[in-house]
């Protein structure tokens, strides 16, 4: 699974460089987002709706060591 | 500065003049669906609006392009923080279209203070003035009082360069600050303002709401002073929308209200879960303190839902005769029957007004960022159902 890292980012920086990503994965393959954008989470849920490549497979909350807010998508590359 | 630059992006304030005016502009909110439902830029006139999410515009440039029309003046692009609107109105611009990012987006919006002077009645206006500054995208009201060369604040956002360069302006210095009541949808700027000015801070407490900033206790009836030529603002107590809430009563005649009374309704008693008991109290004190006081008293309250409480002149004031007579929940008579008109269309809490209660308490410190975050979207202090 590929991993993508954009804490710290405030859109559009988490579906510019997902969609970069997505755009070089083989259909099948998934992709992990990180993201401290409170934001991101119905933007994945909108992207998704108009890229055809792209299904959201999960979305949820995690706590890194400082308690900040981590918002991790889960993404799949459509054929 | 380079004119690419100046019409590349439109400051808040001045997009909001141009909409209050009813300038040609047209508005194109580029956040997602749920965030442009939640918490729209709103002017004191209607502005022609287009929601198409940013990310349209990473997926298929030309197509969302295409889709945005031609209109006779600049289009206004914004989203939550003035990332997304910058390249989208950089993408419109190269197709020709005459479109400027709204710098700092929805947050900038949250932040942006309109001071407007409110004007007062014959005799009063030579001895001291007001100034309304108008937190617009919250609907959130502060106030600075101005006689000779004392100035008071009340209710101050955490934007407080703001005040210390606006009383500065006036040719003012501070002498003190208050709140009315620990505030639950905003961040105060009270105890910080008061530091930097080296003037006195005043909150409310109670026997149960219990401060750890520095400052006096305020009582029933307690005078607090400013100007050599003596302006008093009595201190009204008036629990109800929470139980250590005041009111400020300046020269008898100005009331600064707090979350207490509007113009436009009434504080909601229900955020600290005892919404009966919180709910009498306020009974009390809007028809045993307020209401009883002169007709020509001028309300000046904390906040207001919507820009239709603008008033022509630009202020969010009403005189007290008019909101018995406005303020359905006003003319309940009974304490059963008010609680019941409260209970009866509750909306949900502020987000985060717990923790935004801590920090204004002095019992917690939040980081900049995290405020924001808690601060997004238009307060929700009145009683009632969600606008």
């Amino acid at each position: 699974m590929r991993k993508l890292d954009v804490r710290g980012a405030k859109c559009p920086i988490p579906i510019v460089k997902a969609k970069k990503e997505l755009d070089q994965m083989a259909p099948g393959e998934q992709l992990e987002v990180l993201a401290t954008d409170p934001g991101s989470v119905p933007d994945f849920q909108g992207w998704v709706k108009v890229n055809k490549k792209a299904a959201l497979t999960s979305q949820r909350t995690e706590k890194d060591e400082t308690g900040r807010e981590i918002y991790v998508h889960l993404l799949e590359r459509l054929a | 500065m380079i004119e690419a630059e100046t019409n590349s992006e439109f400051e808040v304030g001045e997009l909001l003049s141009m909409i209050d005016s009813g300038g040609p502009v047209l508005l194109l909110d580029v956040r997602n669906e749920e965030e442009q439902r939640a918490w729209p830029l709103e002017g004191r006139r209607p502005v022609k609006t287009i929601h198409l999410p940013y990310f349209e515009f990473i997926e298929a440039p030309d197509v969302a392009t295409a889709k945005v029309p031609r209109y006779p003046g600049p289009i206004a692009v914004l989203c939550a923080k003035g990332g997304s609107s910058e390249l989208v109105a950089a993408l419109l611009r190269e197709s020709g279209k005459p479109a400027r990012n709204v710098a700092g987006g929805m947050v900038a919006y949250g932040e942006y203070l309109s001071p407007v002077q409110v004007p007062l009645d014959e005799g009063a206006a030579s001895r001291f003035e007001i100034w309304q500054i108008n937190r617009r995208g919250k609907g959130c009201l502060s106030y600075v009082v101005r006689a000779g060369g004392q100035a008071a604040v009340i209710d101050p956002s955490r934007r407080i360069d703001f005040y210390h360069a606006f009383v500065e302006g006036l040719g003012a210095r501070i002498v003190w600050v208050v709140d009315t009541h620990i505030h639950a949808d905003h961040v105060s700027g009270g105890a910080a303002l008061a530091r930097r000015a080296g003037a006195e801070y005043f909150v409310p407490t109670t026997e149960t709401v219990a401060t750890s900033h520095d400052t006096r206790r305020l009582s029933d009836g307690t005078v607090l002073q400013i100007g050599t030529s003596g302006i008093s603002a009595e201190v009204l107590t008036t629990p109800g929308h929470t139980p250590e809430s005041v009111c400020y009563l300046f020269a008898e005649r100005y009331l600064f209200t707090g979350d207490t009374l509007f113009s436009d309704g009434i504080g909601r008693p229900d955020l600290g879960g005892h919404v009966e008991e919180w709910g009498r109290a306020l009974y009390r004190s809007l028809h045993e303190r307020l209401l009883g006081l002169s007709d020509r008293t001028l309300v000046l309250p904390a906040h207001y839902a919507g820009a239709v409480a603008i008033n022509p002149d630009g202020t969010v004031t009403e005189r007290l005769q008019k909101l018995r007579q406005r303020i359905p929940e006003l003319q309940l008579r009974g304490q059963d029957e008010f609680i019941q008109a409260l209970t009866s269309q509750m909306k949900p809490p502020p987000r985060h007004y717990q923790e935004i209660v801590k920090v204004n308490l002095g019992a917690a410190v939040a980081l900049e960022e995290q405020v924001c975050e808690w601060e997004l979207g238009r307060n929700q202090c009145a009683a009632g159902p969600v606008a």
